[in-house]
């Protein structure tokens, strides 16, 4: 099995980054979180489902434009910084959000 | 059924954590099948993160929302609810994407995995990340159940 690894690298950051952008955005505007619960039945099911939609479609979309050239360490450590980015900023989302 | 579906969630959970961790001491002490058993660790890693996700959101939308969470809220420590399960429940979903990512690169990349220093370095950077979080994560967990017993839920 060869995979693409930059492109699968571009789609997991670029996922994370839609959860937090989904959750976010969720929280703050009532209508949003409100569409995001009645297309599946509860926001966190349609949040997933996105999530995994959007990974397999722009995995594929960008395996199409880029050449997998990647040098693993960097990807990963771009990866890396991004989660930790991404888990900072939610905690602080909900953090912010509940102290009054 | 709810204890059931809460004990299927931790243990697959804390087993995809601990199939991460076996592909960190396989790959930093190679031996001859050693390329085999990573991908077999990081195979099975993955699909338990899967299993954890389904089996624990099915408890989250049916029965945590209505039966556990108002009593938090109402509770002496709204903030497990409030900053620690909502943390918890998006932090989440970066695990099954980070360990199809791992696990992508360790089938990409075959035997190339044991000789190439960068490739090694990165697939122990992502599962070090996946255990990590993994972790933190139980750690929430263990938060939530307390509060929840503490809220007098069980």
């Amino acid at each position: 099995m060869k995979l693409n690894i930059k492109s699968l690298n571009y789609s997991t950051i670029l996922t994370i980054w839609l959860i937090v952008v989904l959750t976010i955005w969720g929280e703050l505007s009532n209508s949003f979180k409100t569409f995001l619960a009645v297309s599946t039945g509860h926001h966190w099911i349609t949040k997933g489902m996105l999530s995994l939609i959007f990974f397999v479609v722009v995995y594929f979309m960008i395996s199409k434009i880029v050449k997998d050239r990647a040098d693993s360490t960097n990807w990963a450590i771009n990866t890396s910084i991004a989660t930790i980015l991404a888990v900072i900023i939610i905690f602080g989302f909900y953090l912010w959000h509940f102290v009054p | 059924m709810v204890n059931l579906l809460v004990t299927i969630h931790v243990i697959t959970g804390v087993l995809a954590i601990f199939a991460f961790l076996l592909v960190v001491v396989e790959l930093l002490d190679p031996k001859e099948k050693t390329a085999k058993r990573v991908k077999a660790f990081a195979l099975i890693g993955t699909i338990l993160i899967f299993v954890s996700w389904v089996v624990g959101g099915y408890y989250y939308v049916t029965y945590y929302g209505t039966d556990v969470k108002p009593l938090i809220k109402e509770g002496a420590s709204p903030w497990i609810h409030s900053v620690v399960m909502e943390t918890k429940e998006h932090v989440f979903l970066f695990l099954p994407f980070l360990s199809i990512l791992a696990t992508g690169i360790i089938f990409s990349s075959n035997a190339e995995l044991l000789k190439n220093h960068k490739t090694k370095l990165a697939v122990l950077l992502l599962c070090a990340l996946i255990i990590l979080i993994g972790l933190a994560i139980t750690g929430m967990g263990f938060l939530i159940s307390t509060g929840a017993r503490a809220a007098g839920v069980g």
